[in-house]
């Protein structure tokens, strides 16, 4: 349930997180929240990114302490998983709640007198 | 393709709603309900003829039987902790090959302890009549204590985990299965074989075929599903 919004309070968009507030990087841990962990395949066939772009917004969200990455191997084959941090499960958790502000504070100022 | 923190479209609305659709796609490619369906109907079949075979019957000159269902004393309980170990093998296996990890060992955790719940309860009620006189005159069993009965039972405890399951997966497909299971398991279904003097030996049978059946078309149902959604 969504409080609704204080007019007097901080506008929720100035408290969104660059690192977070990203379409790819948003799915990247939406991704390997509900996954507990994801390989770098599954990231790059859902968010249909190439390997050089994912790599480079993983490296943003391991910079920022989000994820933790972990290379190895399966029989020859490399894979790299990936695994939501404590810190990064609250970032996603925080940025959620960001869009519903948001969200709720665009349908109460969308009044009649606005149109 | 864009590496800018605004989103080209950052309509919060519509990154909510990916991140939903993100969330839903996971967790449709981490699920493998059919073969939960599966292991557990082929377990369900197998443990009729257990339950015919090993069961002791003993009757009175005045048609009083005393009966223990042996098989189902030493046939379940092994066999549903090895059915869940499976099971949970199966979805770790298969979501890693999808390049996820899984959600399904609370599930194998509750089918275990569900498990030792009822072997608790039946080892109970064995000791509880072992030492007991048959009754000359023996009176209808009440309706709740039967209701419990089948409720404990490895029948119903399979329900009551796949419930869990059902909640792991927000599955809300597989919680609807699971009631309508679970009522099928609770409420006697009764064609004519149940008080009719009826052989002690095969009194169960019908109930288990059922729920077996009932179990084996869920998975069919799912499988159909699954590879529809593939």
């Amino acid at each position: 349930m969504i409080d609704a919004p204080d007019p007097d309070a901080a506008h929720p968009i100035t408290g969104l997180d660059d690192v977070v507030h990203q379409r790819v990087r948003l799915g990247i841990l939406a991704i390997a929240h509900e996954g507990r962990r994801v390989e770098f395949g599954y990231l790059r066939t859902q968010l249909d990114l190439t390997a050089g772009n994912l790599s480079k917004h993983l490296s943003v969200l391991e910079a920022a302490a989000l994820i933790e990455v972990e290379k190895g191997y399966e029989g020859r084959r490399g894979r790299t998983w990936i695994t939501l941090t404590p810190a990064g499960t609250t970032a996603l958790a925080d940025e959620i709640a960001r869009l519903k502000q948001l969200i709720a504070r665009v349908e109460t100022s969308d009044t009649p007198e606005d149109r | 393709m864009t590496t800018d923190s605004l989103p080209a479209n950052g309509d919060p609305r519509q990154l909510l709603s990916d991140v939903h659709a993100l969330a839903r796609r996971v967790r449709l490619d981490q699920r493998l309900t059919w073969v939960t369906l599966l292991v557990l109907a082929v377990v369900t079949y197998l443990g009729i003829w257990f339950d015919v075979h090993f069961m002791s019957v003993h009757c009175t000159a005045e048609h009083v039987c005393r009966f223990s269902r042996q098989g189902v004393l030493y046939y379940w309980p092994p066999v549903l902790l090895l059915a869940y170990a499976a099971i949970a093998y199966s979805y770790i296996r298969v979501a890693r090959a999808r390049g996820l990890g899984a959600r399904v060992m609370p599930y194998a955790i509750t089918g275990a302890v569900t498990t030792l719940l009822f072997t608790a309860a039946w080892v109970a009620e064995r000791i509880y009549w072992a030492g007991r006189a048959l009754p000359a005159n023996p009176q209808p069993t009440p309706s709740w204590v039967l209701f419990v009965d089948r409720l404990i039972g490895p029948w119903g405890m399979i329900g009551i985990a796949l419930l869990v399951l059902a909640r792991l997966e927000r599955n809300v497909a597989l919680f609807a299965f699971t009631v309508g299971y679970l009522a099928v398991v609770l409420v006697p279904i009764n064609f004519g074989w149940i008080g009719n003097g009826g052989n002690t030996r095969t009194y169960w049978v019908p109930g288990q075929v059922i729920s077996a059946t009932v179990l084996l078309l869920g998975a069919a149902g799912f499988a159909l599903a699954g590879r529809r959604h593939r």
